[in-house]
């Protein structure tokens, strides 16, 4: 737990919090402290003016009447007993007029102001048992012709007091706004370490090799369940490729097995004594087919690989499919009628695309093929080139086989996929992968979709596979 | 006929040479490039059965070399890579002829003994002829026992290659490479339906067969 607490304290956004309720605590106290200071210099100028006023009056007196005039004025302005004025005439003997007793020893200001504790005698006049008090005075010295010194000046205590018990207030909400920051950036950071720490969860169990979890989301859109949000997808893709990969593994020992087996059996049975010459012959060749049969597996898991990664710079040239086209048909023409299948091309002249030759020819042969295996006698196949209506070439083979079925036919392209009437024939299973492939190296779409077969004529509905590619750009020049 | 195999993996090369031996050439092994280049410089090969990939001196450099010395003996190219740029690669090297691995011993052998008829001196032949089948190269034009064949251009294409390596073994890959220039072998069996096509053209009207089957290996025409 303490180390989960540690943990917890050096996360960013426990950090971010705290700068933040510093910063927040700092430029409160700045914006306080301007106030405290504006309103404490208030209140000092307002007692400076009120003492210069009466220093004028005073001396107005004193130009007038003298200095009798000034202790007239005195104890006229004391006499009354509670004022906020304090005044203090001071004799060159030392004797005093005023209701201050004594001028302690200060030094004025720049302004030429003093401020001092005096001792004030408890309101209810000086015989009650009431406590002294001690208060602050402001005031300015004046000195007389004569050596007459005066001392006027005003009572800021309750003023004082104020601004200092403004600046305790200042203080203390400049800690309280810290404090509430500290605590804030508790609480967030608390949040937010819980649910990274969900994300962080589900990433050690995936490490661990569970590709089950994922992280949880909340939905609103903020970046932790952005994060969340990539985080998952990244793990869907992750196990879909696992789950290819093993697919893919286990297809391959599953697809060699039963080839690799047959040989063994034939070489065992070659081995045995009693076969004559002839049956031994045979069980060799049958032997080496089947070996055939297993390095062309292998060519195209290869073949399949080099172009699914980007390896194979299919050398790309701008061409006329026509010429593609025309070859394959060719090609294929005798096989069907062999077959017993009509077979059908229709190829328009004069089109340019960039491609690769022997991979565009592999590709359409890899789907005749398939044209031919599975069509029944009978049947037909043709082969089309031609200009779609949306300015792309496209070629197309259409069978009147058995078809695939609607929720296969995204199945078929995927490496090994074999659909189960066809697992009697011969073929890896990646014939039309490696389709997909090469239309995928030309930025063209293979799809496939009904054909043009009469269910009810007992064939089935047949297969329309469509190779499109981009056309290619004008020839300059 | 004496051929030279340079390749380092020494059980593939013991393969090759016995094989080799058996059908009654004679043959050298060097292990590297380096060790080939002053095998092919002392002695007169046939034929140069050279791997891509070695250690010291890899296949393509050595062809080079030995290119660049005059040297034109056919060389045919072993390779584990296969695709279209590493073909033109080592055919652009100076090798006339490019095998994939992995090949069928037949294959090897068919190839060997094709690039060996190709050292002959290069006259302009305008005709060829097998036994009674007669083609005209200039006149397109085919004729068996006084008899004129109507052929297809590509039957044509076919009959050629055959005729030109008459005696010889040609394998289903090499078909499909030197006469459709397809570098993929096809799932049906589109070239024995050609050559079944062929056949009833240049064979079945007229008592004896120029045009055999050879199992395991693929097609030889001979008188």
């Amino acid at each position: 737990m303490a180390q989960r607490r540690a943990a917890f304290l050096r996360t960013t956004a426990f950090r971010q919090t705290l700068l933040s309720a510093a910063l927040f605590a700092l430029s409160s106290f700045v914006i306080l402290g301007f106030v405290y200071a504006a309103s404490a210099g208030m209140v000092l100028r307002r007692a400076d003016a009120v003492v210069g006023d009466e220093v004028e009056a005073l001396d107005d007196r004193f130009q007038a009447g003298g200095i009798d005039a000034v202790r007239l004025y005195i104890l006229q302005r004391t006499v009354g007993g509670s004022t906020d004025y304090l005044y203090l005439l001071i004799h060159p003997s030392g004797r005093t007029l005023g209701n201050l007793t004594f001028l302690p020893t200060v030094q004025p200001d720049e302004d030429g102001r003093v401020q001092f504790t005096y001792r004030r005698p408890p309101a209810g006049g000086p015989d009650e048992d009431s406590e002294k008090e001690d208060r602050i005075v402001r005031g300015q010295i004046v000195e007389l012709p004569s050596g007459y010194r005066l001392f006027i000046g005003l009572d800021v205590d309750d003023e004082t007091r104020l601004i200092s018990r403004m600046l305790n207030t200042i203080l203390a909400a400049s800690a309280l706004a810290l404090a509430l920051g500290v605590a804030a950036g508790i609480f967030v950071s608390r949040r937010f370490v819980r649910r990274l720490d969900k994300i962080n969860n589900v990433a050690r169990r995936v490490r661990a090799g569970d590709l089950q979890p994922r992280a949880p989301r909340n939905y609103t859109g903020d970046e932790l369940d952005e994060l969340s949000e990539n985080f998952n997808n990244m793990l869907d893709r992750v196990e879909a490729l696992m789950h290819r990969m093993r697919h893919t593994g286990d297809s391959i020992a599953h697809d060699l097995r039963t080839p690799l087996t047959r040989m063994r059996n034939r070489l065992d049975e070659a081995l045995r004594e009693d076969g004559d010459l002839d049956t031994r012959e045979q069980a060799l060749e049958r032997a080496i087919a089947d070996t055939d049969e297993l390095l062309g597996i292998f060519n195209a898991i290869l073949s399949l690989s080099r172009l699914e990664a980007g390896e194979s710079r299919a050398s790309i040239v701008r061409l006329d499919p026509a010429d593609i086209a025309a070859d394959l048909a060719e090609l294929y023409e005798p096989v069907c009628e062999d077959d017993g299948l009509f077979f059908n091309s229709e190829i328009q002249p004069g089109l340019a695309m960039l491609g690769d030759r022997g991979l565009l020819s592999q590709a359409l042969a890899n789907i005749l093929d398939n044209a031919v295996k599975y069509t029944p006698e009978g049947g037909a196949v043709t082969l089309r080139l031609r200009e779609t209506g949306e300015g792309m070439i496209e070629f197309s083979v259409t069978d009147t086989g058995p078809g695939i079925p609607d929720v296969d036919r995204d199945r078929v392209v995927q490496r090994f996929v074999r659909l189960d009437n066809s697992r009697s024939q011969p073929g890896s299973g990646l014939g039309l992968s490696l389709v997909q492939a090469i239309a995928d190296v030309h930025n063209g779409k293979f799809e496939l979709s009904e054909g043009p077969g009469v269910v009810d004529g007992g064939h089935g509905p047949g297969l329309r596979a469509s190779l499109c590619f981009p056309k290619a750009p004008p020839e300059k020049g | 006929m004496r051929i030279l195999i340079v390749e380092d993996d020494r059980e593939a090369a013991s393969y090759i040479r016995k094989g080799l031996r058996e059908s009654g050439h004679v043959a050298d092994h060097a292990s590297d490039g380096e060790e080939g280049l002053e095998m092919a410089r002392a002695a007169d090969y046939d034929v140069l059965v050279v791997d891509r990939m070695m250690p010291r001196m890899d296949g393509l450099a050595m062809v080079e070399t030995l290119r660049g010395e005059e040297d034109r003996t056919p060389v045919l190219i072993l390779s584990a890579l296969g695709e279209v740029d590493d073909r033109v690669e080592g055919l652009k090297a100076g090798g006339d002829d490019y095998l994939v691995k992995p090949y069928a011993f037949a294959e090897l052998l068919a190839r060997v003994e094709a690039l060996a008829r190709r050292r002959d001196p290069e006259t302009v032949r305008t005709k060829l002829v097998v036994g009674d089948l007669e083609m005209d190269l200039l006149a397109r034009k085919v004729v068996r026992d006084g008899e004129e064949i109507l052929l297809q251009p590509r039957e044509f294409r076919l009959l050629e290659f055959l005729m030109k390596h008459s005696g010889q073994v040609v394998t289903r890959t090499m078909l499909l490479e030197k006469v459709w220039d397809y570098h993929f072998d096809p799932q049906t069996n589109v070239i024995d339906v050609h050559i079944s096509r062929l056949r009833s053209k240049i064979d079945k009207p007229f008592p004896r067969a120029l045009l055999h089957t050879v199992r395991g290996a693929g097609y030889r025409l001979q008188a």
